[in-house]
């Protein structure tokens, strides 16, 4: 028995070096050799000061030494007393919030040993999957010895560090729900592969991101703490001198730390004098009403923004080797912590382009955002085309001409963009292929949510758990005759993932060109309408197509591809003149997603029809309303295909509600530009509060 | 693919697309040029000058029987294996070994691209395995894509983060693990057919843009060569031996001379003040143009960078990063490059200087 158990322990200190030793350590640029970003610098440095601040997000272009920084924090991070040999770092000082593990160390004779650990930062890649993040079965365990243990995952590693994910607004959903899930609860609850365990999961977290590839979920950004925007310098001096440091890196890159390391020591010394200091740093009343002004001022939502601005503020005055807050701190750290907190007022409502430049806020930092008109109010829209002059030239020519001669074709500027709210596909039972960010569907590429398993083989990708569950039962059986592992599997045993994740779409777009769209400056709406979605498509990574109706036919603007910059580039280039044959669109459109469904029958076509429902002109020479009411009713058939569609009518005219017609007809959506708006955190709060 | 394929066609025989060549040689001089991306229509020699790459490649130092093929000499980028003997104090066996080009299908799933769990092994044996992906093999070499832009998504993310970094790290599938992924991103793309994400974009070291040839001469060329090519791959090689070894060997010597290469401090705000007034995104740029500089002046066996040298590779360094969002077409700019450059034939340095305390 004794032996059993030492040969089991000598396996495991083996087991825990092979783990330690399955990451590569990095050539690390020294912190100190940063150049520029001070916002960025001092947001990292007063992490290593107070490694409990929450977390920083770091939003900027691309090549601004975003991830270089946050990888050279990890060796100014300090040192922390943690619970030897625990998977989760434990706190020996805090028994209340030990692990079960530990706890029952606690009760042997001997206690807890405490040994000393760096701060830990786990990376995040992209590619990562659930069962890393979350921890998930030991299947090592399970098929050499046949016991059920839990194999950590990257929560675990990360209890009392820093997770760190670069790119942070490309990582799949699901585990955006799982990160989100622990970080609030402190927690980890693993429910999943027959076990269930639960673990302390305290993490920070520290990402990076360029806004251009897509924005992340409010209450993704409301976990950071601190929000650093960087901007490549554009100081000639600065510039030459990042080129020669990091030339000077890559040539040689330990001559070049050791050439830094009193720098390097010297920041150490001023981070570990700051840690002594922040226990005894205090904040006077009067600042702490001076920090709930600002945030009062800013209307950032809930009081996660005051209790972070005054814990920054605190951790800034130890760096600064103060140990009483004054104004300055809280008025220096106070552009990080509201850079990604910072609303509208909740009276005024949020326009399209405040939506649209976030950062253009921080400038104004202490005054509330001018108000904004209504974007419904007629002076206001005026007031927009105006910034547009030649848009107006025109229009005015257009209206001339319509006048003269109402076949004329003219190109309409493309109207201001807006975020779009979010339109997918309803799920089903077919497995797809691919990726994006929109519809969620079964896919049988290994990277989405493992939701069950099935006996069914097609991949190799194996669910251990249910596989060692089917062998179970006939374990005894087969062990008459042999020897070897703790299991044996044969093939009948072998289960597969199912997963699910989510899909780009193919966008078909249907848009009305006729001449009645020049009048009131529909076309300029529409386009910009269509930019949206396009904007957005290309951020939900879709496939694209366009269709045009005007005059005496549909013409293919655009046939299927991924390229959403074509789309673009034909939209704006798009005129519009004639009448309006909707029937014929409708079919024109309706035959491409048809080839499409043909092409890859698993697709989930959306499409999107711009029009004011208004047919003027048919095929057959019938009635055109007629016309376009059969072809919507064949189109409804077709159920793989989802219809949208936007009603281009001006409100306040005389209204027909057409579209909304043609909406039913096709089973479809319908929306009006003005709703295809997507509601900022501003309007969800404005929309509980009334 | 050319492993189908007995006979590459000799890099010294495509006749024109200076560029393209150009760009490869710089690339494989200095592999820290991060890669470069090659635009251009059907048929234009993109996929057959990478190929033909491969046979002008030096040969590297890797331990004998690593996975990643590590540096004996680097013990900073070693992987966790060779890490772990090194620190044991084991000398670590040697060869020696070409660079190796790497080709990335589109259809790759992110599994193959990455690694992942050796389901035979864990099955088998009951223990966990790392399966080393494409960016394994990759390590120290040359990872081609052909058509780039058709790649998936999630790939391209992929591959975006492990280029940034040097490191592939996997968390996947009960794997933790991480390695070297140290390699040359070569990709081809016809612009007709998509344009690539920005992000991507940047991560290319160099861009060039390449059209079929118009000079009637130089067509008729193409056309010979290749049709001897075809009739006897072996018999055209050998003719074009002595140019290959003679390519060979400058090529060899440019990159004894690269890290000898040194850089005034007025060159140096040559390329700021371009990266400026260009204005591109973040410090990439700078830094590209640098290492490219450096690298031509290695190539033309020159000491020390001229205002030359950085004027020569400022197009093919910031052709494709002039283009700041989504929707901005690639060279839109170029005008103004030209512009940048028209009358600095002479007195570059100061002439930028000029232009920048003017704008201020």
């Amino acid at each position: 028995m004794n032996q059993q158990a030492a040969a089991d322990a000598a396996r495991k200190t083996e087991v825990l070096i092979m783990h330690k030793m399955t990451k590569q350590r990095r050539t690390v640029y020294p912190f100190a050799a940063l150049a520029g970003q001070e916002e960025l610098q001092l947001g990292l440095l007063l992490h290593a000061v107070n490694p409990r601040l929450g977390g920083i997000l770091i939003r900027g272009e691309k090549g601004t030494a975003k991830s270089t920084a946050v990888r050279a924090l990890a060796s100014l991070l300090p040192e922390m007393d943690v619970v030897s040999s625990c998977a989760y770092h434990c706190d020996p000082a805090v028994p209340e919030q030990l692990c079960p593990d530990c706890r029952q160390r606690l009760q042997t004779e001997s206690g807890v040993v405490t040994s000393v650990l760096t701060v830990p930062v786990i990376d995040l890649p992209v590619s990562a999957t659930e069962d890393r993040v979350v921890g998930s079965l030991d299947f090592e365990q399970a098929l050499q010895q046949g016991c059920r243990a839990f194999q950590p995952g990257l929560m675990a590693e990360a209890n009392r560090g820093i997770i760190y994910i670069d790119e942070i607004n490309l990582l799949d959903d699901h585990i955006v729900d799982v990160l989100l899930d622990a970080a609030g609860s402190g927690v980890n609850v693993v429910e999943r592969e027959g076990i269930s365990v639960t673990h302390p999961a305290q993490f920070i977290l520290v990402g990076t991101m360029n806004p251009e590839e897509g924005d992340l979920r409010p209450q993704l950004l409301d976990r950071f703490a601190l929000c650093a925007d960087v901007q490549g310098l554009t100081d000639r001096e600065a510039r030459v001198d990042i080129m020669k440091r990091r030339d000077a890196f890559e040539a040689d890159p330990s001559g070049f730390q050791a050439r830094w390391q009193p720098q390097q020591e010297g920041l150490a010394n001023r981070i570990a004098a700051a840690r002594q200091l922040l226990g005894q740093v205090n904040t006077p009343q009067d600042i702490y009403e001076y920090i709930s002004e600002l945030c009062a001022a800013a209307y950032t939502a809930g009081h996660r923004a005051d209790i972070v601005l005054d814990r920054a503020a605190s951790t800034l005055t130890a760096w600064r080797g103060l140990s009483q807050v004054t104004r300055q701190e809280v008025d220096d750290i106070a552009p990080l912590v509201l850079a990604h907190r910072r609303r509208q007022p909740p009276e005024e409502s949020e326009t399209p382009q405040n939506q649209e430049e976030p950062e253009e806020s921080e400038e104004e930092d202490n005054t509330p955002p001018p108000p904004s008109e209504p974007p419904d109010n007629p002076p206001d829209q005026k007031e927009e085309r105006e910034e547009q002059p030649e848009n107006q030239d025109e229009k005015e020519d257009k209206d001339k001409n319509n006048n003269a001669n109402p076949s004329q074709e003219v190109v309409f500027a493309v109207g201001k963009p807006f975020a779009v709210k979010r339109i997918s596909h309803d799920k089903d039972r077919q497995a797809r292929r691919g990726s994006g960010r929109r519809s969620r569907t079964k896919t049988d590429s290994s990277v989405g949510r493992y939701v069950k398993s099935t006996s069914h083989r097609e991949r190799d990708d194996l669910a251990i758990d249910a596989t060692i569950r089917a062998a179970a039962p006939f374990q005894r059986r087969r062990r008459l005759d042999m020897a070897g592992p703790a299991l044996l599997i044969e093939n009948s045993d072998i289960r597969e993932k199912v997963r699910e994740k989510r899909i780009g779409n193919f966008m078909m777009f249907v848009v009305d060109a006729s001449g009645s769209m020049g009048a009131n400056q529909r076309m300029i709406e529409t386009k910009g309408a269509i930019l949206s979605l396009l904007l957005d498509a290309y951020q939900k990574r879709d496939k694209v197509g366009m269709v045009a109706f005007k005059g005496d036919r549909a013409e293919v603007l655009l046939p299927p591809t991924n390229s959403v910059e074509l789309a673009q580039r034909c939209l704006s280039e798009m005129p519009v003149g004639g009448k309006t044959p909707l029937a014929a669109g409708l079919t024109q459109g309706f035959e491409m997603v048809r080839q499409q469904l043909k092409r890859s029958p698993h697709m989930r076509p959306i499409m999107v029809i711009l029009s004011d429902g208004k047919a003027n002109v048919s095929m057959d020479g019938g009635k055109p309303m007629e016309e376009t009411r059969r072809t919507a009713q064949t189109m409804r058939e077709e159920l793989a295909i989802k219809y949208l569609v936007i009603d281009t009518e001006k409100k306040g005219l005389l209204t027909f509600g057409l579209a909304r017609d043609l909406a039913e007809q096709l089973g479809g959506e319908y929306y009006t530009i003005d709703q295809l708006q997507s509601e900022g955190l501003a309007g969800i709060v404005r929309g509980a509060l009334a | 693919m050319h492993n189908h394929k007995p006979q590459n066609y000799p890099f010294s025989a495509i006749v024109g697309q200076d560029n393209l060549k150009q760009g490869l040689l710089l690339n494989v001089i200095s592999p820290r040029l991060s890669g470069i991306l090659i635009r251009g229509e059907k048929g234009t020699a993109k996929s057959t000058a990478v190929r033909a790459l491969a046979e002008l490649l030096p040969d590297i130092e890797v331990v004998a029987d690593c996975p990643y093929r590590c540096d004996p000499d680097q013990p900073l980028n070693h992987c966790p294996s060779c890490h772990q003997r090194f620190e044991a104090g084991e000398t670590l066996p040697r060869k020696r070994q070409s660079m190796r080009v790497v080709n990335l299908p589109v259809s790759a799933t992110e599994d193959r691209v990455v690694g992942t769990l050796d389901i035979e092994h864990a099955i088998k044996q009951g223990e966990k395995k790392f399966e080393p992906g494409v960016l394994a093999e990759a390590n120290r070499g040359i990872l081609y894509v052909d058509e780039v832009n058709l790649l998936d998504d999630h790939i391209v993310d992929v591959l975006l983060d492990a280029a940034a970094m040097g490191v592939n790290t996997v968390e996947r599938e009960g794997v933790s693990f991480s390695h070297p992924a140290q390699f040359i991103l070569v990709g081809t793309m016809n612009p007709e057919e998509g344009e690539l994400r920005p992000q991507l974009l940047d991560r290319f070291g160099l861009c060039v843009t390449i059209e079929g040839i118009h000079e009637p001469h130089q067509r008729v060329e193409v056309i010979k060569r290749r049709s001897d090519f075809e009739e006897d791959g072996e018999a055209f090689a050998a003719r074009w031996k002595q140019e290959q070894a003679a390519l060979r060997e400058k090529i060899v010597a440019a990159r004894d001379l690269l890290p000898q290469v040194t850089i005034e401090d007025g060159t140096l705000f040559q390329i700021a003040d371009i990266a400026i007034q260009m204005g591109v995104d973040g410090h990439r740029a700078d830094l590209v143009m640098l290492k490219a500089a450096k690298a031509l002046a290695a190539w033309n066996g020159a000491a020390k960078v001229e205002a030359a040298h950085v004027q020569e590779i400022t197009e093919v360094a910031l052709s494709h990063r002039m283009r700041r969002k989504p929707f901005q077409e690639v060279g839109a700019d170029q005008k103004k490059l030209q512009q940048l450059f028209q009358g600095g034939h002479d007195h570059h340095g100061g002439h930028h200087h000029g232009v920048h305390s003017h704008q201020k």
